[in-house]
């Protein structure tokens, strides 16, 4: 495998251990994964796991992995996504992938930072908050990464928090086994630029929604976690599928 | 026999001149059909040019030896072209010497059909003064528009009853032939050449190829948010191991443009398909143009191995379509159709087959070990593999097993195995036909793309030998000498400009004004050359 090369300390490590987790969980159960990801320090951990693997370009991994399932259906596809990655350059495929209800999974390392370029504020920083690029405070407001998802559709909405590996590791699991478009977001301090580790005290725990409508108040509060949501649905590609033959 | 069928967007003008070339094709002629539209749904002015020849033929003409009007405005427009019969409704006031009349919009009234169908009337009126027999039109309107167009046969009867004038004598010369778009031809030799997917969000001139692949269960054919998705899209089925394709533009084209650099540094096989417009930026939407040729060689950042053809005729982009694909997946490198509106959108008569599926090895299997997808091969070339094999991609510069890397060494040797490829791809195409020559005479006019069929008429006449380019990259130019002319449908002249790098003298003939040449044209510009 890839040399690690993050900080010390980065949300990042516990993701990659938890993923690593679920993910052998599922192909005990005789499944194929294969996954990909966006650029950011979230997205060398295409290089961490040993697992078919495509690294892309900024922003794009949710069309490449429809691509990919559409292509062969028989894999679960995993993409790895940041929240400048995912949120900034390519928040309208986030989008479009919910509202087609494309059998895949996206986690969002949401760290409140572009990381790998050295601390610049993306669509989920605060308003007000300093950083390179914002030397006056930040003048836009934050969007919260899991309502864009419900509203746009996704089927499976969560929010995990890194301090707590062994919930992240089931979350994801489930995630994976849902068919249809999952979304969880993971809130991932980065130590060298947005370190909000603290928050660990102030997270807390819900249960599912019954509705999107419930969903959506629940995930308001950006320390919420859990599993907000889940709905069965016919998914992009078996409509796809069918459609042809 | 060049017949120009005009009227306003709704008419069912572009429809009229499928079925007026279907008409001549099923009496044996060789037919080339060009579509002129204005971006626009309704009103405004519209006409189709079909060209019919005993000899093969791959261009309309200027001069009309019969206009078919559906209003009355649009005859002013052509008039200047017109060298024979007026064909229109009678209740229209316009002046001709030689004209046949129709109570047109009357009859299809009459008959309580829908205003569109005037179309099929004016049709008749002209086949019937020709001499066409009625069973001809009916048969050629019963394929082309099936049950729904039953209705429309009752139209073709009034007409041909009566109507009891003859100005001229189309008869039967040969075997039924097939009418087929540029589109069609594009969409076929993709086909045959193994296409399972394809992505493209709706831009003219290549929307067309999207509905027909739409329409046909050979291929999933989808419309993503956007061109970058729609290439993404084709980059993920693509390393799932399943042949897949996109086309746009040059707007949508330029999305594109960093995913392009990653399907070259990826080594993963991706045909675009670029069919130009007028430009720049939204340009004239739905006019031809020869504008893109160094974007379409130069499309993104970093170097990397590319393929560029354009077609010279709707046939031979059913050929180069395959070719492409067939040759991207042997390199494993992004190849691009560099194609025009008055190939996608305009119809002939051609014969499609020979186009086959050149298989490449897939390995698929899971294994324990890394599989070394990027192994440095003395051909460039390495060994292909998809998921679930344990096989890892990068847009990064990476090692031989894909993971990324900014060592020195291993940068070296990547960058240069990824390159090498180049060499094989210019031994390959070599064989390929890169470019045309038909020898006529000393003096030579060079051209590309969909000019050709045009070109060749005229330096047939004058004794003019022809060169004609069809692989742009890696790019070959015949051996000239003499005096050269250059067609291009552009301002500055994108291949004289590669002609000149050579040391040749180039004069140019080139319009910008979004309308492709005719024979008559170039043979003006070619005579106003020598005064
Ligand atoms: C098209 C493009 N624009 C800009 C960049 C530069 N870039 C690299 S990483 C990055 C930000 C990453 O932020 P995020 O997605 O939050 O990832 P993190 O590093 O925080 O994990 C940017 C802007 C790029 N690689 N590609
Ligand atoms: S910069 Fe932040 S996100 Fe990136 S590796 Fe370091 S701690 Fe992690
Ligand atoms: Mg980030």
């Amino acid at each position: 495998m890839g040399r690690i090369s993050w900080c010390p300390g980065c949300g990042n490590f516990a993701i990659l251990r938890a993923f690593e987790k679920a993910s052998q969980r599922v192909i005990k159960e005789g499944y194929d994964i294969a996954i990909s990801s966006g650029i950011g320090c979230h997205g060398k951990i295409s290089d961490y796991l040993n697992l078919p693997s495509f690294h892309v370009i900024h922003g794009r991994v949710p069309p490449f992995l429809t691509g990919l399932k559409l292509a062969n259906p028989n894999l679960i596809v995993v993409g790895f996504s940041g929240d400048g990655d995912g949120l900034n350059e390519g928040v309208e495929h986030f989008v479009h992938a919910a509202r087609r209800n494309t059998d895949i999974t996206i986690i969002l390392h949401n760290n409140g930072v572009f990381g790998l370029t050295t601390g610049q504020v993306t669509a989920t920083s605060p308003k007000g908050w300093k950083s390179k690029s914002t030397p006056y405070g930040n003048p836009e407001y934050p969007i919260n990464a899991c309502q864009l998802m419900l509203a746009s559709g996704a089927t499976f909405v969560a929010r995990v928090f890194t301090g707590e590996q062994k919930r992240m590791a089931e979350i994801f699991y489930r995630a994976m086994k849902h068919k249809g478009f999952s979304f969880v977001e993971v809130l991932q301090p980065c130590m060298s630029f947005n370190n909000f580790w603290d928050l660990r005290k102030e997270v807390f725990w819900v249960e599912k929604a019954e509705s999107v409508y419930e969903a959506m108040r629940k995930c308001e509060d950006a320390r919420a976690c859990g599993i907000f949501y889940t709905e069965e649905k016919e998914t992009y590609e078996d409509v796809v599928w069918r459609s042809m033959f | 026999m060049n017949v120009c069928i005009a009227g306003a967007a709704g008419d069912g003008i572009r429809g009229a001149g499928v079925i007026l070339g279907k008409i001549f094709c099923k009496l044996g002629y060789s037919v080339f059909v060009y579509q002129e539209y204005q971006s626009r749904i309704r009103g405004g002015h519209n006409a189709s040019v079909v060209r019919a020849s005993e000899r093969e033929i791959n261009s309309h003409g200027y001069y009309y030896d019969a206009l078919i009007c559906l209003r009355d405005y649009v005859f002013e427009k052509h008039v200047e072209r017109l060298r024979g019969v007026l064909v229109c409704d009678s209740s229209f006031n316009l002046e001709h010497d030689r004209k046949v009349e129709f109570p047109i919009t009357e009859t299809v009234k009459k008959l309580n059909l829908p205003d569109i169908s005037r179309n099929i009337a004016a049709i008749s009126v002209f086949c019937k003064s020709f001499g066409i027999e009625a069973e001809v039109v009916e048969s050629v309107i019963r394929e082309s528009l099936g049950k729904a167009g039953e209705r429309n046969l009752e139209v073709v009867r009034a007409v041909y009853e009566n109507l009891d004038i003859t100005v001229g004598q189309v008869r039967r010369v040969g075997e039924r032939k097939e009418l087929v778009s540029g589109a069609k031809a594009i969409a076929e030799g993709m086909l045959d050449a193994g296409l399972k997917f394809y992505y493209a969000y709706p831009m003219t001139p290549a929307t067309p190829i999207l509905h027909i692949l739409a329409a046909d269960n050979r291929c999933v054919a989808l419309q993503p948010e956007s061109e970058i998705a729609a290439i993404m899209m084709a980059i993920g089925s693509a390393f799932g191991g399943e042949r897949a394709a996109v086309g746009t533009s040059g707007g949508g084209f330029a999305l594109m443009s960093e995913s392009i650099s990653l399907a070259g540094m990826a080594e993963i096989p991706v045909l675009i398909i670029l069919a130009q417009r007028s430009g720049p930026s939204t340009g004239m939407a739905t006019f031809t143009a020869q504008q893109d040729l160094y974007f379409a060689l130069n499309p993104a950042h970093g170097e990397f191995p590319l393929i560029v053809a354009s077609p010279l005729t709707i046939e031979d982009s059913y050929r180069l379509a395959g070719e492409l694909l067939n040759l991207s997946w042997k390199f494993q490198t992004p190849a691009i159709l560099l194609t025009e509106k008055h190939i996608t959108e305009s119809y002939t008569t051609a014969k499609l087959g020979g186009v086959v599926k050149k298989e490449v090895e897939i390995f698929r299997e899971k294994s324990s070990e890394i599989f070394k997808r990027y192994e440095i091969t003395e051909s460039g070339v390495s060994p292909y593999a998809s998921p679930p094999a344990l096989v890892k991609a990068n847009s990064n510069e990476h090692d031989e097993y894909g993971f990324a890397t900014d060592d020195a060494e291993i940068a070296t040797e990547m960058y240069a195995k990824r390159m090498r490829k180049e060499e094989k791809i210019a031994k390959v195409v070599a064989n390929l036909e890169p470019y045309i020559e038909i020898k006529n005479g000393k003096d030579w006019i060079v051209t590309w793309g969909s000019n050709f069929g045009a070109v060749k008429e005229v330096a047939e006449e004058l004794g003019f030998s022809v060169a004609a380019v069809r692989f742009m990259r890696p790019l070959f130019l015949p051996k000239i000498s003499g005096e050269v002319f250059c067609v291009e449908c552009n301002y500055t002249g994108l291949l004289a400009r590669l002609l000149e790098a050579e040391g040749l003298e180039v004069k140019r003939i080139l319009r910008w004004d979004g309308r492709p040449f005719t024979p008559e044209e170039i043979r003006r510009e070619v005579e106003r050359w020598a005064e």
